[in-house]
């Protein structure tokens, strides 16, 4: 998935730039507008991961945490979608924009390794040509070069 | 980004007042998905910690499979919990026992 090794996100004078290939960027947009559909059908399981509970050990408390944040997560992560989304061809990330990226370059991984789970294999160990494998390390890859572009911000 | 609209929660337990007044805390588990440096990276942003601090926290959460990362009152540990499942952690909270 890496034609040619330049940095996808890289740091310039403080500033997180995104910059993608072509075919990349098509492919994280085919797999953003379904990761969108998915968040919004709300019935894959492989969703699992990215709504957790808050207090599994106490049911009722539970209820008032689902009640009290209600749809803020569903609507948080639509909008870092679409942050990401419109940055696609090229940006400059501010905080929010960077937090937007990696929120979503880590629900598509989250997704993709809850099926993994329940399939039984190991996408570090598993000796297949499927191109799950190779989108989740490829997601994995993305997400180590934002975070270590948008380092930096953390000490101001 | 949306942040919860945190609201008052009615009390409707019958809680001591020394229950009431213990800080909760917020525990992030290990999992096998999230990547350990964005993992350092989001204890950072959210509570503030060194990398120092960070890391060794993320440590904790790789080798003994949880680490309590905050400590504070209901809402503030709500808040928290909120913010890690946005980020795509996996974060409970409990009484502080």
């Amino acid at each position: 998935m890496s034609p040619s090794f330049h940095r996808r996100f890289r740091n310039h004078k403080g500033q997180v730039i995104v910059a993608l290939p072509r075919e990349e960027r098509e492919a994280l947009g085919e797999f953003l507008g379904q990761l969108r559909g998915m968040l919004v059908d709300d019935s894959d399981p492989s969703l699992r991961r990215l709504k957790p509970p808050a207090q599994p050990d106490d049911p009722a408390s539970e209820l008032d945490y689902r009640e009290m944040i209600g749809d803020d997560l569903l609507t948080a992560r639509l909008e870092a979608i679409d942050i990401v989304e419109s940055g696609l061809d090229g940006a400059t990330l501010d905080e929010d924009d960077v937090a937007a990226w990696m929120q979503s370059l880590n629900c598509l991984r989250l997704v993709l390794g809850e099926r993994f789970e329940v399939e039984g294999v190991d996408p570090d160990i598993a000796d297949s040509d499927s191109p799950m494998f190779d989108i989740y390390h490829w997601l994995a890859w993305l997400l180590e070069q934002l975070v270590e572009a948008a380092m930096p911000g953390l000490d101001h | 980004m949306t942040a919860p609209v945190i609201t008052p929660i009615e009390i409707t337990e019958q809680n001591s007042a020394t229950d009431l007044d213990k800080p909760w805390k917020v525990i992030v588990w290990d999992d096998p998905i999230n990547l350990m440096s964005y993992v350092t990276f989001v204890f950072r942003k959210l509570f503030g910690h060194s990398k120092e601090k960070a890391t060794r926290l993320m440590l904790e959460v790789h080798t003994t499979g949880k680490a309590v990362v905050a400590t504070g009152p209901r809402e503030k540990s709500e808040l928290d919990v909120f913010r890690l499942h946005e980020h795509g952690l996996w974060a409970t909270m409990e009484r502080d026992s």
